[in-house]
């Protein structure tokens, strides 16, 4: 699984981190959120998940990978926004 | 609900509502339900007409659009839009409310000065100075066995910490602090009105003696960071930079007095779900905070102005016409919420907008947080048995601009003082602002305060 934010979407609500400490931290001066891992580990996902469920903003997109290698050899967008 | 011709070709809904009346308050839950199912956008005629956003998507596509302005353009320079109040109130004709009447890039020059002082990182330095102005407000009563919640702690605590990060002597925070709650909750045609004006003046007098004085002689706080602003190269008029001081002063105070008088009250009418914050909460402050901020929504929303046309849902927005945002009603939204009207206090996925969104997100939500948690968690473990009395609680009259609280006394069973009281503590607490520069911004200070 990787997760992304989108940095013109995130306005620093700090939701995400305050749900998945190990996966995004903020931004010291402005509070805006960043992903800490490219690749999110297994025990953590739920919680990455649910991030993505909580920002206000919708700014967390989270990409399944056996769902992106589908959707590349269909040829759609590699993404999966949850 | 009728649908009803406006100005416009297309057949928009109306719905009548006004959110400044009492009866407001009493069927907020009706209403909230009739626009969501009916009409999440409508056309109401009062106030001069506005446009009232109450569902969830409508509210998050409108505060993130594009084509609507914070702008208050009081000099009449631009298109002549009314900033964020609906109505415009009278003290704010000719004068602007910071940035928050701002659109960009004016307001990205403000936000981007003040971030430094407000981000979570910056908020966090503070934590050992809040819970100990909060050890001292819960000092002063302890031993008698009965607080108001309201004058005795939510009042004192968010007073003093947003004066010591303006860089404002900390005595001076029941100046302030009177003229801040009673601004909003007393009627323009209140007897008490005249003393109110009379008291925010004092406080504006104020806010203009520290700006001055930080500009002879500097000191660290938000004041400072605001007489080094330049916008373009230029400094802007002390009126702007005056309007922003309010616009810290009006979201610091009475909100977070507003959220956590609200909690407080709650869990005293839900005593198994205090005993289960309090056992749990490690895990549950969190949650339960942004519980708290969802229902409660102190500040209920925001006016905007739409800046070119828009199309949602049947209605057609204008340029010129001015809108309201229901941040309280977009946060009942059952397709976004389950169970929108219950305390769920480890609720899940809940993207409320208590904070507002999109650009102009509160930039004091991790103040708001920070000092709320401190105060429920030491009421918590202080006051464990502590009783509200509901016929000595007083609610404001209408919720139109704050969903606050004027009174909320509580006994509890008597304890043990830990220090000394609010008085003592202030006087040692601007000691250490001075001595350590707590109100530094983040950039140049990263060390938590040492309180001893």
């Amino acid at each position: 699984m990787h997760v992304r934010v989108d940095a013109a979407r995130c306005q620093g609500h700090t939701l995400c981190a305050m749900i998945a400490p190990e996966s995004f931290e903020l931004d010291d001066v402005d509070g805006h959120a960043h992903p800490i891992h490219d690749e999110v580990p297994d025990q953590h996902q739920a919680a990455v998940r649910e991030a993505a469920q909580s920002c206000p903003e919708q700014a967390i997109t989270v990409m399944i990978d056996h769902l992106n290698q589908a959707r590349v050899a269909h040829g759609s967008r590699a993404e999966d926004r949850q | 609900m009728t649908t009803a011709p406006d100005s416009s070709d297309t057949s928009s809904p109306t719905f009548h509502f006004d959110r400044h009346t009492a009866e407001y308050r009493e069927s907020f839950l009706d209403i909230t339900h009739e626009m969501q199912s009916k009409c999440p956008i409508a056309w109401t005629d009062t106030y001069d007409g506005h446009w009232v956003a109450a569902g969830g998507q409508e509210v998050f596509d409108l505060a993130r659009c594009p084509h609507v302005s914070n702008d208050h353009d009081v000099h009449n320079q631009r298109r002549g839009y009314k900033g964020i109040s609906i109505p415009l109130m009278i003290e704010s004709e000719g004068f602007r409310g910071g940035m928050l009447e701002m659109d960009d890039p004016e307001h990205r020059f403000y936000r981007s000065a003040l971030n430094p002082y407000l981000s979570p990182a910056a908020v966090r330095r503070w934590e050992p100075f809040v819970d100990e102005i909060v050890r001292a407000c819960i000092d002063d009563h302890i031993e008698s066995g009965r607080i108001d919640f309201v004058d005795d702690l939510a009042n004192v605590v968010p007073a003093v910490l947003t004066l010591a990060m303006l860089g404002v002597r900390l005595e001076k925070w029941t100046l302030y602090n009177e003229p801040a709650h009673a601004s909003v909750y007393t009627a323009p045609n209140s007897p008490d009105s005249g003393r109110i004006r009379d008291l925010y003046m004092n406080m504006v007098v104020d806010l203009f003696t520290n700006l001055a004085e930080i500009r002879e002689t500097p000191r660290p706080g938000i004041i400072n960071a605001l007489a080094d602003l330049r916008i373009d190269g230029e400094p802007p008029a002390d009126i702007e930079l005056i309007g922003m001081l309010n616009l810290l002063i009006g979201g610091g105070f009475d909100t977070t007095t507003a959220l956590t008088a609200h909690a407080l009250e709650w869990l005293s009418e839900h005593p198994r779900e205090r005993s289960r914050l309090s056992a749990e909460r490690d895990t549950l402050i969190n949650p339960a905070t942004e519980e708290f901020l969802r229902y409660f929504t102190p500040a209920p929303g925001d006016a905007r102005t739409v800046s070119d046309t828009i199309e949602m849902g049947g209605a057609r927005l204008q340029e010129g016409e001015r809108l309201w945002l229901s941040w309280a009603m977009a946060n009942r939204d059952p397709g976004l919420f389950a169970e929108p009207d219950s305390v769920i206090l480890d609720r899940k996925a809940n993207r409320h907008f208590s904070f507002g969104l999109g650009v102009h997100r509160c930039i004091g939500s991790n103040v708001a947080r920070t000092v709320f948690k401190s105060m429920v968690t030491a009421v918590m473990d202080r006051m464990p048995d502590y009783q509200c009395d509901a016929a000595g609680a007083v609610h404001y009259d209408t919720i139109g601009v704050i969903q606050g609280m004027r009174h909320l006394p509580a006994t509890f069973t008597p304890g043990k003082r830990l220090g000394p009281g609010v008085e003592e503590t202030v006087f040692r607490l601007q000691k250490i602002c001075e001595e350590q520069e707590l109100a530094r911004p983040i950039t140049e200070r990263k060390d938590s305060a040492q309180i001893g």
